[in-house]
């Protein structure tokens, strides 16, 4: 799993390229948790080219929603296709996560 | 009236249980072939199921709790795996030689609970019940396996009475078959 991360206006949008399994899916929780230290208040999460994941991810995607929810910071989740979308709705959590269907959708909801 | 939360059943009896006919392969409790161990299964899966990257994604779900929380990742004990496709349907049988899965009622219970919010939109305080977290839970589990597993069985998924063994079944729906014809105009 590769994660890049670029800057639109407050937003940070990481893109997360491969798969989020039980080997990799940490990853991107340690990079959320540095970038909450460094202040980063706004985050969006690109699924675009992920096309497998499994509890360990859903359970990181978790943790990270949970950790800026609390903080009373934002977060969207986009670009969920195919087995991942399927995976998050046999877990019942499409309405619990923040989720948009494109980037620019993601964008406009912060601004909301 | 909401419908009622699908429990995870014990039933040493289950026919899901009957092993006749169906391939095995069994393998060390290896943490890092897990999903290796998982292709080598479902390898001999019709490649025309529907969906089979979640067919394999589920699969390595059930050897990883295996493994991991059944044999506690101990390359002295064996995870064996019976398992049969068809393009209707995946049956598989896991079992470790761990001491069982012993917080099944508190994850049914749980999982009741988690339920109820989840039919009320309740989503402020489905973040409580969003990951189970048994007694050896680390923080790369994700806690939320199981919950998919019963909605993806669709054909039931059951434990034997010591629970470290589970069965399981998903039925694919059967493709059409035969030529389009299309409509006169």
């Amino acid at each position: 799993m590769d994660l890049k991360i670029r800057k639109n206006g407050e937003s940070y949008i990481i893109d997360v390229n491969g798969e989020m399994d039980l080997y990799n899916s940490y990853k991107l929780k340690e990079l959320v948790m540095k970038m909450l230290e460094k202040k980063v208040e706004r985050f969006i999460i690109n699924l675009e080219n992920v096309d497998y994941i499994d509890s360990s991810g859903i359970g990181a995607l978790i943790y990270i929603c949970s950790t800026i929810k609390k903080m009373g910071f934002k977060l969207v989740i986009t670009n969920i296709h195919g087995s991942v979308k399927k995976v998050i709705e046999l877990t019942k959590l499409m309405g619990y996560f923040p989720i948009t269907p494109t980037i620019d959708d993601a964008l406009k909801r912060m601004e909301a | 009236m909401a419908p009622a939360a699908k429990d995870i059943q014990v039933n040493e009896n289950s026919p899901l249980f009957e092993k006749t006919g169906m391939l095995h392969k069994e393998f060390p409790s290896d943490f890092r072939q897990i999903r290796y161990f998982t292709l080598l299964i479902v390898q001999s899966a019709p490649p025309d199921i529907k969906e089979i990257n979640l067919l394999e994604q589920q699969i390595s779900e059930v050897i990883k709790n295996a493994v991991k929380h059944g044999n506690k990742c101990d390359p002295e004990k064996k995870v064996r795996v019976w398992y049969d496709f068809s393009p209707e349907h995946a049956h598989l049988i896991v079992e470790d030689e761990g001491p069982g899965f012993q917080d099944l009622e508190k994850w049914n219970e749980f999982n009741r609970k988690r339920q109820v919010l989840l039919e009320g939109n309740d989503f402020e305080a489905l973040a409580e019940y969003v990951s189970f977290r048994g007694e050896r839970a680390d923080d790369n589990d994700g806690g939320n396996a199981l919950f998919a597993a019963l909605e993806y069985w669709d054909g039931g998924f059951v434990f034997n009475s010591k629970r470290n063994v589970v069965a399981m079944l998903k039925r694919f729906p059967k493709k059409r078959r035969g030529v389009k014809v299309e409509s006169e105009k």
